[in-house]
């Protein structure tokens, strides 16, 4: 399993090298550098020894590749840059915000996942009954509706029907004070949940009525184990399958940052800060971001090939193809 | 069975937490904080480096100018307490305040003010506003509260140039020996605590303040991005105070019982910049067309719901010309027609508008009005709404037909507009236009003393300008703040500053 | 041998297709939506609405649903169900062309990938992990920040981060295809690399690469609207349903109607697209199983 690990974390590493190229050059051809990000049209009141100097400061005056590399050097030691924006080390930058993005990225799986996976068990048990056509309607509005359309609504019924706001622009961290950092990342969890959550239903629903047909389900049937026993132990394990990989993909998605739930919400995470730092272009932190965000992806497939060990003892690491 | 067990309490948590958040938060503990919202962020703290208004909005809090201007533009001492032109307007002598201390505890002396000028007029620094202060030759210290600028050339508008954040003074100790990106050490009222980027910023009042105040202990300044969120903030009573940049969301507030806005007269205009030297727009039949063929109310009326009035070149008020002095401010669509036709172009042209899209947040409002409109004289204009520093790289280097754009004002017309209308202003290119006349005019007024001389050169020059048309001024709008009913003393500026917080009672 | 080729093979056009997804509710549902909007979408790009979409009437602003207007009108005085009508030509113009793209490419480069394996397959497939791992909206942000905005662009952004995925759901079947005997017989035949790829390949791996396709119509409204949302799509004047959206915010209060029918526009196309997918694995899928 180690092995198995190992192998395909170096797999990666072409890959990652990929990104960090691509993005390098890729923000570079944007029009604009850090320079006018900052001055704005007052850059056009600049001597050219001004605006040497300040290229200077900002580290933009040396050739691409030079600055390519020695950043690439860096990064092997660990060291992920300055941001010029925030005058601190882009990996603590990052670290600092990237809670906000994992706790909100978890309590939507979560709550996709209650509501998804309730649904969807119901809604294949009692196939094709009002409750099943009910379940399959509200998947499909959550399917359908944007996120920010969601977001916006709730924030107006909060803010104008009850009179509240959670986040005024003073969040609040898990550790500092748990009861009101739930109470800011609720809304916006369910904002991202609800989409995700009828991708659940959908997949369970359907999982599970494919298993449920099947035979090795027969086959306990005709044993005589309880209906109860074979759902638990035989159909849900089977449809979960196909679930991880869901979960897998959402999260790897969540995780990136979700800007436009952000800014509504006005959560200081991973996705307004990307954003931010592309308008601003704060190359350091640009790429700095966008290689976390790969490696996440890593990690994250890494645990769902894991959790499928789990789930269905045939798939196992030990043996290569 | 478990899982459906697992399920159901899960479901039964999820909308607990629902009902739990709904609950209002505890009530504003009676500190005396003044909570503040914005939705852009300071971009960093060096203040004769920062340009961007939201920087300046928090560096004006900190640290102190010579000079600052009051509710009607007029110069008034800050830390000066007076000054003087020599006869030939080539020394400026200014008498600085005494026991006036920096952050730290320093005294603010001569001493301070030699070196921050001088950090401001070396290249190296790369302050954008040095432009403004090239007539400065030497200066000099005789005394502890004694500057003497000495002048390369009579330069009137000089102090008025020095009445800008962008010009503040800063401790020589920190010049030499610290760093004024990260040590931040004013003179003002407010002295920094933290910065967190892109989130809050913790201000805390400063007990030596040299003037009366500030009569909160400190400023929680909020980043919130989203203006709706801020509306919502100041409606559910989260927040204070807060600054709105979209008039869309701000004339909200105008029937609240429960929120008080703020609107005073800005000074920035709304433009749209032609390129005359991009044909054919370097026909100046064809610029007047453009002129007469464009509503300028029905684009303030639609961009920013009538919230501001239409504006000629200069928008200082004691220099503001009556609109019927001006060539074509009344829509004349016959006139436009006729012009097109006697330049050649009767037949219209294609032409590309450059904008900035959500800076402001009326010009994609205000370029699809005016395309509207320009199609009645045949010309077919497409726009490109490009992000914000792409914009702007374009617009430096004048890559453009035409561009809607928000400018600076400044309280000196001369300061305002040397950039763009004299032959060798830093900004000319993009100003697109020179003539004589434009340059002679500059030139008299840098030098005149005579208020009324004054005005007369500026009038004629706003007229000029106007007929040339290198550019069709459109209107200003307001600067919005907004504010809860406890929050008392607030003074709106034309210039956007919020140096009056200072000022600022919490009366709950 | 000849049977399995016969039953495998799977034309597009048999008519047991058309009935059978004719027979899924949800094909149904799917199919009647997706092609009213496609008649709204001919009738905008033809001119037939009820208004000019682009006509702004200074009278006539943020007017509610009337008679004369009815979705009521926006902040230039155009008619919003004018613009609805024309953003569905825009907006499913961007899903249609980008998916087009980045299906053809992506389900080539999947399709050779797992055809030919060994180097092909590795370089091919790590590039598309390149662009797979990269932040989806941060992809697209890039590409329009640096091409500009405007309907081209919108659609490039897209298709260039919907082709890997496209490559991924290809190279699997593709896998399991290569080694099925109709191939090998077909290579025993002599027959040429690319005919084996195009006549036997494709064809039967298109069944998931369908869904995929409806998934992926879907997915391109949605973003679309968000990166209009962003200030990075659509030029205006131009109607697309996420510009309409982006531009309603500021206004929602006073016009709610300027974003409700942006957003139902949205949610019916997503909608339509869904359960287009949901019938045609219904139908598809069967099949599939059945190759076992």
């Amino acid at each position: 399993m180690a092995r198995y690990i190992a192998q395909r974390a170096i797999a990666f590493i072409p890959t990652v090298l990929g990104i960090s190229l691509l993005v390098f050059f890729a923000i570079r051809m944007i029009p604009g550098d850090a320079i006018t990000a900052m001055l704005g049209t007052e850059a056009g009141m600049l001597t050219a020894n001004q605006r040497a100097a300040l290229e200077e400061y900002f580290g933009l005056d040396k050739p691409l590749y030079e600055q390519y590399l020695s950043w690439l050097g860096n990064l092997l030691q660990g060291d992920m840059g300055y941001s010029v924006r925030h005058g601190q080390p882009v990996l603590d930058v990052i670290l600092a915000r990237f809670p906000v993005t994992l706790e909100l990225a978890v309590m939507a799986v979560l709550i996709a996942l209650a509501i998804g996976l309730t649904f969807g068990v119901l809604s294949a048990i009692f196939h094709n009954s009002p409750l099943d056509l009910l379940g399959q309607l509200f998947a499909l509005i959550g399917l359908a509706a944007p996120n920010f359309l969601i977001g916006t609504l709730i924030i107006y019924v909060l803010s104008v029907y009850f009179g509240i706001l959670p986040n005024a622009g003073n969040y609040v961290e898990l550790t500092e004070d748990p009861v009101r950092n739930l109470q800011q990342l609720i809304f916006p969890a369910i904002t991202l949940g609800f989409a995700f959550s009828a991708s659940v239903m959908r997949m369970t629903r359907s999982a599970m009525l494919e298993v449920l047909g099947q035979d090795y389900i027969r086959t306990a049937r005709s044993k005589g184990l309880k209906e109860r026993t074979i759902l638990r132990r035989h159909a849900l394990r089977n449809a979960l399958i196909p679930i991880v990989t869901l979960v897998g993909v959402e999260t790897g998605y969540l995780l990136g940052g979700t800007v436009i739930v952000e800014e509504i919400f006005t959560l200081p995470g991973i996705g307004r800060l990307t954003y931010n730092a592309i308008s601003q272009r704060d190359y350091a932190l640009i790429q700095g971001v966008t290689l976390f965000i790969a490696m996440n992806f890593v990690v994250i497939n890494l645990i769902v090939d894991f959790v499928y060990t789990l789930l269905d003892p045939r798939i196992s690491y030990a043996k290569q193809h | 069975m478990r899982s459906a067990k697992f399920l159901s309490v899960s479901l039964i948590v999820l909308v607990a937490l629902i009902f739990g958040a709904i609950v209002p938060a505890s009530a504003q503990d009676g500190d005396n904080i003044l909570i503040m919202a914005r939705a852009a962020d300071t971009t960093g703290l060096d203040p004769h480096l920062q340009t961007a208004f939201a920087s300046l909005r928090l560096l004006e809090l900190i640290y102190e100018p010579l000079v600052n201007l009051d509710a009607d533009l007029n110069l008034v001492p800050a830390l000066a307490e007076s000054w003087e032109f020599s006869e030939d307007a080539t020394q400026l002598t200014f008498k600085l305040r005494e026991g006036v201390t920096f952050h730290d505890g320093s005294d603010m002396t001569s001493a301070d003010v030699k070196a921050s000028l001088e950090r401001i007029l070396d290249e190296e620094t790369g302050a954008a506003t040095r432009a403004n202060l090239t007539s400065i030759e030497t200066i000099d210290t005789p005394d502890d509260y004694t500057v003497v600028l000495n002048l390369n050339t009579p330069d009137v508008p000089l102090v008025s140039a020095l009445a800008t954040v962008n010009a503040v003074i800063l401790s020589s100790d920190v010049i030499e020996n610290g760093d004024p990106t990260t040590d931040v050490i004013g003179t003002g009222p407010f002295m920094l605590e933290e910065w967190i980027p892109e989130e809050r910023t913790i201000l805390t009042a400063n007990p030596n303040w040299w003037d009366e105040g500030p009569f909160v202990d400190g400023i929680e300044m909020r980043v919130i991005p989203d203006e709706a969120s801020i509306l919502a903030a100041l409606r559910a009573g989260e927040i204070d105070f807060a600054l709105l940049n979209d008039p869309l969301v701000a004339t909200l507030l105008i029937d609240d019982p429960n929120v008080e806005l703020n609107r005073a007269p800005a000074i920035a205009y709304h433009v749209f910049q032609l390129n005359a030297a991009r044909p054919p727009l370097d026909i100046l039949e064809v610029r007047q067309a453009i002129s007469c063929a464009i509503d300028r109310q029905a684009v303030l009326d639609t961009a920013a719901l009538g919230e501001g009035k239409v504006t000629g070149p200069l928008t200082i008020p004691a220099y503001e010309l009556p609109l019927d002095e001006y060539f074509c401010y009344e829509q004349d669509v016959e006139l436009a027609r006729q012009l097109m036709e006697e330049a050649g172009y009767a037949d219209g042209f294609e032409m590309t508008i450059i904008a900035a899209s959500a800076e402001p947040p009326t010009a994609l409002a205000e370029a699809q009005t005016i395309q509207a409109q320009l199609a009645e004289i045949n010309i077919q204009a497409e726009i490109e709404p490009l992000e914000l520093s792409v914009y702007v790289d374009r617009w430096l280097a004048a890559d453009f037909d035409a561009a809607v754009a928000l400018n600076g004002g400044r309280s000196d017309p001369y300061s305002m507009y040397v950039r763009y209308w004299t032959s060798d202003g830093n900004l000319a290119t993009v100003a697109g236009y020179g003539d004589e006349t434009l340059d002679r005019l500059m030139r008299e007024g840098r030098v005149e003393t005579d208020p009324e001389a004054r005005f007369e050169i500026f009038a004629e020059f706003q007229r000029h300008l106007v007929e040339m048309a290198p550019w069709v001024w459109l209107y200003t709008d307001y600067e919005y703040t907004a504010q809860q009913p406890y929050v008392e003393g607030f003074v709106p500026m034309p210039t956007d500053s919020i140096y009056s917080l200072a000022k600022v009672t919490l009366e709950r | 041998m000849q049977n399995n080729i016969k039953t495998l093979d799977i034309p597009k056009k048999e008519p047991g297709f058309a009935r059978r997804l004719l027979r899924s509710p949800s094909g149904v549902v799917g199919i009647l939506i997706i092609t009213f909007y496609l008649a709204v979408a001919v009738a905008g790009a033809l001119g037939l609405t009820p208004h000019s979409p682009l006509e702004q009437n200074r009278l006539e602003r943020l007017k509610p649903p009337s008679q004369v207007y009815r979705m009521g009108t926006d902040l230039y005085g155009r008619d919003v169900a004018s613009r609805i009508m024309d953003g569905a030509t825009n907006s499913l113009r961007v899903a249609l062309a980008s998916v087009f793209l980045s299906g053809t490419v992506g389900t080539l480069l999947g399709a050779i990938s797992g055809f030919f394996g060994g180097l092909v397959d590795q370089i091919i497939m790590r590039v598309m992990d390149v662009f797979f791992a990269f932040p989806a909206i941060l992809l697209a942000l890039l590409v329009v920040v640096v091409l500009g905005p405007g309907l081209n662009n919108t659609i490039l952004a897209i298709a260039v981060v919907y082709t890997p995925i496209f490559a991924r759901v290809a190279r699997g079947p593709t896998l399991s295809v290569r080694e099925m005997d109709y191939v090998t017989s077909a290579r025993c035949v002599g027959a040429s690399d690319t005919r084996i790829l195009l006549r036997h390949v494709l064809p039967n791996i298109l069944p998931p690469l369908i869904v995929q396709v409806s998934l992926a119509l879907s997915w391109s409204l949605l973003t679309e609207a968000g990166l209009s949302f962003l200030g990075l799509g659509t030029r205006p004047p131009q109607a697309s349903w996420g510009v309409m959206l982006s531009e309603s915010r500021a206004l929602a209060e006073m016009a709610p109607w300027l974003m409700i029918y942006p957003g139902l526009a949205i949610m019916l196309g997503v909608l339509g697209f869904n359960l287009l997918g949901d019938g045609l694995r219904d139908v598809l899928d069967p099949r599939l199983r059945g190759k076992r």
